[in-house]
Formats: C-alpha cells, structure tokens, sequence
C-alpha cells in the first residue's frame, strides 16, 4: 500500500485509540433519556474538541468525541465527476442499509467545524461522504479494537472499491461505444 | 504480576461492591438487577438477584459494619437492602431527584450515605425512623454538571465529589440529629450543611472516582485528560500534585495504603502509583502482563525497567 495513504491511516487509528474511551451516560438536559452527546450537543462541558485529520483537501476525516458516544465523518478521494457521482451511489446503498452495520449513520455530518464552534453549513460538496456513530452501548457489546480494525478497514477498502467500479464503467462504457459504432463501419 | 483467579459473570459488569466478610460479590450484569454471588467450595454461586429498579443500576455499595446494600439507578431511585432471613427487603429512598441517579457511597458510621446524580446534586440521604424510609437534603446548585463520583472521610462529615466540570469540590454534610456536634473530630469549619470547602479546578476535562486515604490526609482523582490529581492539607490552603501518564484515562481509583494507589481504566489494566518518602506521587507499573504493542518498544523497555527494579524491591 502507499505510504501516505498507510500513516493516514495510522494516524486515524491512533486518534479513535484516544477516542474510544466511552461510558453510560444518562442525559443531563431530559429526564430518563439516554442519548449520543455528540448528536444533541446540548451540553458543551460534555464534548470534547473535534479532531480534523486531513491528508490533502479532498480526503479528510472528522473524529467528534463526547462522553457517551463517538462520531466519524469521512470524506472520500474525487478526483473527477465520474468518481463523485461512483462515490455518492455507492455510499447512499450503503447509508440505506445502515442498520446491518450498526455503527453506520443513516445521514452523513453536513457541516464542518470552525474555530469558533459554532456549526457552519455548507454547500453540499463540502460535507462529508460517509459518518459513523459509535456509542457506549457498541463498545459494551464489541471489542474496541474490532470496531477500529473496522472503520480503518473500511476507509481502505473504500478508495479500492471506488477506483474498481471506476474501471469497470470505463471498461463498459467502451464496450458499449464500440459495439454501438460497430455499425457504422 | 497476573490477575490471581478470573471469574467471567456477564458480558457486562456496571458496577459491583464486595460483602463485609468479601466472601460475596454484588454485581450488575449491565441492565436493571443485582446479582449477589457467594463463593461456595471454590465457585462462585449465584444466591440472590434483587429486582426493584426499572433502569440500568449505576452504583452499589455494601456497608462494612451494618451489612446493608445500597443502590442507586437511572431510573432516578435508590434502595436500601436489608437481608431479614434468607431473602434482601428493599427500603425506600426518599431522593427527590428527576434525573439519573450515578454514584453511591455509605458513610463510614454507615449512618448516611450520599448519591451523586445527573442532577448536578448530590443527596445526602438518612434514615427516619418514624416512615422507616430513607430521606435526602440536597446539595444544590454548587456542581456545574453530573456529579461522577462521591467519597466520604473518615470523620463522616466531610464529603468529596467529582464532576463532568472538571472539578473536584469538598463540602461538609453535617446534619443535626444525625450527626453529633463531637463527631466532627476536630473540623475547624462552622459545620453547616452543604457548605463548600475547597474547589479543586486541575483538570481540564471530566474528573472522575474521587477517593481519601485510609487516614483521609490525601485525597485523588482522575481526569479524563490521563491525569490523577493527588490533593494534600485539604482545607482553604491545598497543595495538589498532577501526575500524567501516557496511557488512556483512568475510571476508578483506590487506595491500598497511605503511599500507594491503584488506578483502573479505558486500558484494562491496574495501574499503580506510589509514594516516595518525600510524598511525591509517580506511576510505577502496570499489575497486569501488558499486550506487547510493538509500535512503541521504547516504551516497553521503560516498563520492563521498572518492573524489574519493583521486584528488586519486593
């Protein structure tokens, strides 16, 4: 595997190390819930600082943290609009079938942290791809270190699949244009 | 060093609390009972479940001398448990909370104990005689957060908490009729209830188990920054002393002597601080063999050091 791609990794690896350290945490705010903090984010003293970790400017990923639960974001390689359009179909049959991956969120995050924390939307491009949720109950019931093997796991595998579903449409589509011109010799 | 015995009681432990004779174990398989095991010819036996509370139960605590269970549960009640015959009778709480009760601890004259809730208060509960229940007054607005942890001094007046502000605070908890003006072994404060001490503000982060030394000279506790905190001269004028370490935070901690201190986490495995005779606090090892992670090697050659210097000491 390239290099790069390898200590991003590592470094993603590392940071949800940090980050998985979760409990039970009833909700402060309304009485005999039990929610993801990192969802609400109603109680500012119960998150922790977002870690954005960018290998260039269209790969990144997203880490939030808070006491009871764990969100990524992740932000797929696009080079080109066939690799957009790749990306967002494959990644939406994905989303939709959330349930069966449990961790999976059913909505990628659409803002991107600023400095002052407060929550800038932005342009659709700008959000993320793909975001998980990680709560408390996933590490009582999951080996931490399963479920980080999976997320990094999967961003591996994520840009493999991509470039193989990008070859196979350009395979096809040349298949097809030859067998359409064919006719016109 | 390797754990002595391994007993595997549920997927899930939330909280558990030994028996005064630590020949039974009260434990929480992570829903809404208690699961009392006795240790019966070498295997642990499940005896009792008590079954009162209708959400996850978030503490335990089995009194020393009057042999009674306390718990305390999301579902933002407590029992007290008194076994009459063979079977445990739960007692009313009176605790007056509308959110999550998280932490409980019996006092060490076992005639108070006190509940840490998601309130930002913490109970101080009491037993009345006349409705044979037990009722609370309140500390009130003084935690900014969820208060993760309580511990009790030995004089049974002072009171140390956690909280998800980062902050550690020592209130006193003295309560007429409950508690006599004697007792208070020497306390140089106008004991009144609920009044704060000291406020602690080392962490950066949520604080968590707090705990005094048998003597309660030293208190410490963990942030969740992988930091403990040890405090000495708790009164107005505190000297703390922070030691990091490189590992994943810490959830509980407790005291084996006056110099030597036993923290566990988010690494599964004990670590272990001491004292030097200057008092200065530092980690010394892990308890348990550690996964060799061969990433950072320099760090494992740093541990077998230490190790092999302790078993010299030993």
């Amino acid at each position: 595997m390239a290099n790069p791609l390898r200590s991003y990794l590592t470094c993603i690896r590392n940071t949800l190390e940090a980050a998985m350290c979760l409990q039970n945490f009833p909700c402060q705010e309304v009485e005999r819930h039990n929610k993801p903090e990192v969802e609400l984010k109603t109680c500012p003293e119960l998150l922790l600082n977002p870690v954005l970790i960018c290998r260039n400017e269209a790969e990144k990923c997203l880490i939030e943290t808070s006491i009871n639960s764990l969100r990524i974001s992740i932000k797929v390689k696009q080079s080109d609009e066939l690799e957009n359009i790749l990306t967002k179909k494959f990644l939406r049959f994905l989303s939709m079938r959330a349930e069966a991956f449990q961790v999976l969120r059913r909505k990628p995050v659409q803002f991107l942290p600023t400095l002052h924390g407060s929550k800038r939307h932005c342009l659709a491009h700008e959000g993320y791809d793909i975001s998980f949720l990680i709560t408390n109950y996933h590490c009582e019931d999951m080996h931490k270190h399963k479920l980080i093997d999976f997320i990094v796991q999967f961003m591996e595998d994520i840009d493999k699949e991509i470039t193989e579903l990008k070859i196979s449409v350009n395979t096809r589509g040349r298949l097809v244009a030859t067998e359409f011109l064919k006719q016109f010799i | 060093m390797a754990a002595v015995s391994i007993h595997q009681f549920a997927q899930c432990i939330t909280c558990h609390a030994w028996s005064p004779d630590q020949t039974m174990v009260a434990i929480c398989p992570n829903n809404n009972e208690v699961h009392i095991y006795k240790l019966m010819q070498e295997k642990w036996e499940k005896i009792h479940i008590l079954r009162k509370h209708d959400q996850i139960i978030s503490g335990i605590d089995w009194s020393a001398k009057s042999n009674k269970i306390v718990t305390v549960s999301h579902d933002r009640n407590s029992y007290v448990w008194n076994q009459e015959s063979s079977e445990w009778e739960p007692t009313l709480v009176i605790l007056r909370l509308n959110r999550a009760a998280l932490c409980v601890q019996w006092s060490p004259q076992e005639n108070k104990f006190a509940v840490g809730s998601g309130a930002k208060t913490v109970c101080i509960c009491y037993y009345e005689q006349e409705n044979n229940w037990w009722v609370s007054k309140l500390i009130r607005k003084k935690h900014n957060s969820s208060v993760t942890s309580v511990a009790w001094h030995p004089n049974n007046i002072l009171l140390a908490t956690t909280s998800t502000d980062g902050k550690c605070r020592v209130f006193t908890t003295f309560i007429r009729g409950v508690d006599s003006r004697g007792s208070g072994t020497g306390l140089p404060y106008d004991s009144k209830f609920g009044e704060q001490i000291m406020q602690l503000d080392l962490s950066s982060s949520w604080a968590f188990a707090v705990r005094w030394s048998p003597s309660g000279s030293t208190l410490a506790y963990a942030g969740h920054n992988s930091m403990i905190y040890f405090v000495d001269e708790v009164g107005p004028s505190p000297s703390a002393q922070s030691v990091s370490f490189r590992d994943l935070p810490l959830r509980d901690v407790l005291f084996v002597s006056e110099k030597m201190v036993i923290g566990v986490g988010f690494d599964c495995n004990p670590l272990l601080f001491m004292a030097d005779d200057m008092g200065t606090w530092s980690f010394v090892r892990f308890l348990d063999e550690r996964k060799i992670t061969p990433l950072n090697s320099k760090y494992g050659s740093q541990l077998l050091e230490s190790f092999t210097v302790n078993q010299n000491m030993e």
